[in-house]
């Protein structure tokens, strides 16, 4: 079953429980300078017209259908698990080349200067298999991060899911 | 049945053959290879110089037989195509056998551009694009005999070969002909940056200095004496001046070229059922809307992609043309996005620095034109995205998550007005 993640920002108070479960669930050490894959952002943003927008979003990958991270590779590190549908990694042969970096338009993969190698989140792809929820997602108090079966999303038509903002991108082929 | 044919078999040219044969099973694939080993990635040579990737993860795909049994092909290993009849869609080989297709892929790439000076192929000058040339600087590095090292070209290829040298303790001394590094891509005052940070590193830099041949002398040592007068004596001296693609073969073919074969967005050429993808096109580049050679693996797959959906009968667009380099190196970061060559004085420009983070970007109105910036790995595809946005849809504001990614991280919000052409 493939799973899609889901974000309403009108939910979302950047109390960032979803950074330290993916803190916790990836045993980041925050002295050695390694940050957690998920982050949160709180701005005011004056938009076109003048007025300010407050901001409040999780982001981390958002597992894009066809992500350009997974074509950019060089070494083939980057894949799609066929029963999640997300994007996983083997950085067994990385070299830290960055090209991952240059492709993805969210900025989701992140060097990691202690072995040079690039990380990301796989959305805790293992504990989904095991019928859990990504740590994130389990963080958060206010629903405002979800992670459905491909199915229940398509049926819901979400205007706010991770992947309307795909489309607001351009990132799907024609 | 369908008979394709693809000649080069590169990363476009395994792409293609993927896409084709998930759309057609029963499709016969031919692919022409000159060579008996598996697609890989030009860029990876210089990493497995440096010990960073095992001689296997130079080839993502796995070798020539794996891939021939994955998507049931028909390679014909060493089997060079010598020319292509255009208007019958024959394949003719080095070995005198024509074939006639219903489709075919010229996905044959790069080589190392050697021009007609006297000295280049001496023993111990050598160019850096194909495994064996990866497989002889190792050899040559981990011998010990190398205590001195020049390399030609300041390109994307010649600063790997720097980091090689380096990383290995060999004294190196970096020449280009420009008057700054990177001279395609980078404004001067990012140039600048990167020379200082080369040189607090170890590494001579001699710019403007054009080669005029190289001799060898007695004692086993090169030099290469230069048009200025200078002369620059090392162990092995790397040519490393850019690449030319691999189209030579195709001259009375018909088909339509400039320094590359010339494709549409769906990856066609001028020619009715001959297509061509990678290292050897020259696609529309969306910034200038005028064909360019834009050479990355990215590029390469999504081509190749894109022709073996549509040359199966599929439709798909490459649309994402745009110059794009990436230069990591001794840990060292610059990106440039756009087109350097198209600034001038009449643009605006907006320059910040920080003990982290360069930033330059040129704009004219509301088009930007070009970024540079050093130190900003991690942030470089949000800002290349907001500049792609900037090309296709230029009424449209940047989108809040990336506003907030850059404050978030360190970027000024002079930058992010700038990016918004306010």
């Amino acid at each position: 079953m493939k799973y899609t993640f889901v974000f309403n920002p009108d939910l979302c108070s950047s109390c960032s429980s979803c950074v330290i479960g993916c803190m916790d669930q990836n045993d980041f050490d925050p002295e050695s300078g390694d940050l957690p894959f998920r982050k949160t952002f709180q701005n005011e943003i004056e938009l076109a017209d003048g007025s300010h927008y407050s901001a409040y979003i999780s982001a981390a990958c958002m597992h894009c259908v066809d992500a350009p991270c997974i074509d950019a590779c060089p070494v083939g590190c980057l894949s799609k698990d066929p029963e999640t549908g997300f994007t996983v990694y083997d950085n067994t042969n990385c070299i830290g080349c960055k090209s991952c970096a240059m492709a993805c338009p969210f900025g989701a993969p992140r060097y990691r200067k202690s072995d040079g190698k690039m990380v990301k989140c796989d959305g805790c792809n293992e504990r989904v298999k095991a019928g859990l929820k990504p740590a994130c997602v389990k963080a958060c108090s206010f629903g405002a991060l979800q992670c459905v079966p491909e199915e229940e999303f398509l049926a819901e038509g979400s205007a706010k899911a991770c992947n309307v903002l795909i489309d607001q991108l351009g990132l799907r082929r024609k | 049945m369908n008979k394709y044919a693809i000649v080069g078999f590169g990363c476009a040219g395994y792409h293609a053959a993927e896409k084709i044969r998930s759309r057609d099973q029963e499709a016969v694939i031919d692919v022409y290879s000159d060579t008996d080993i598996g697609p890989y990635n030009p860029m990876l040579t210089t990493y497995f110089v440096k010990g960073s990737l095992p001689y296997e993860g130079m080839f993502p795909f796995g070798s020539l037989e794996e891939c021939e049994k994955k998507l049931n092909l028909h390679i014909k290993k060493e089997c060079p195509v010598t020319a292509v009849d255009g208007e019958n869609r024959m394949i003719c080989c080095a070995d005198g056998t024509k074939e006639q297709y219903d489709r075919i892929l010229l996905s044959t790439g790069a080589s190392a551009l050697k021009p007609p000076i006297p000295g280049l192929s001496l023993p111990g000058v050598f160019t850096m694009r194909t495994a064996e040339d990866a497989v002889r600087l190792k050899e040559r590095i981990a011998s010990g005999k190398l205590k001195t090292a020049l390399v030609i070209g300041a390109s994307w290829v010649g600063i790997k070969v720097v980091e090689d040298f380096v990383e290995a303790k060999v004294a190196t001394t970096l020449v280009d002909g420009a008057p700054w590094m990177f001279y395609v891509a980078a404004f001067e005052e990012t140039a600048r940056r990167a020379k200082e940070d080369l040189e607090k590193k170890g590494v001579r830099v001699s710019l403007c200095q054009m080669l005029d041949h190289i001799e060898a002398n007695a004692d086993g040592t090169l030099t290469a004496f230069m048009k200025s007068g200078d002369t620059f004596t090392a162990d092995t001296i790397g040519v490393c001046i850019g690449v030319r693609t691999n189209t030579g073969f195709l001259k009375d073919s018909g088909i339509a070229m400039n320094r590359g074969i010339l494709v549409n967005s769906r990856m066609q050429t001028n020619l009715p059922g001959i297509y061509a993808a990678g290292d050897c096109v020259e696609a529309k580049d969306i910034q200038s809307g005028q064909p360019k050679n834009i050479g990355v693996w990215y590029n390469a797959g999504r081509q190749g992609e894109v022709a073996g959906e549509n040359m199966a009968g599929g439709f798909m667009e490459f649309d994402a043309n745009i110059l794009v380099n990436l230069a990591h190196y001794l840990d060292y970061d610059f990106i440039c996005v756009g087109d350097v060559s198209a600034c001038g004085p009449e643009d605006e420009y907006y320059e910040y620095e920080d003990e982290k983070l360069y930033i330059k970007a040129c704009k004219n109105g509301q088009k930007i034109k070009c970024i540079n910036m050093i130190g900003s790995a991690d942030a470089n595809g949000v800002v290349k995205n907001i500049f792609i946005k900037t090309i296709e849809t230029p009424e449209a504001e940047i989108d809040v998550k990336s506003v907030c990614y850059l404050l978030t991280n360190g970027f000024p919000e002079a930058f992010i007005s700038f990016l918004r052409r306010k």
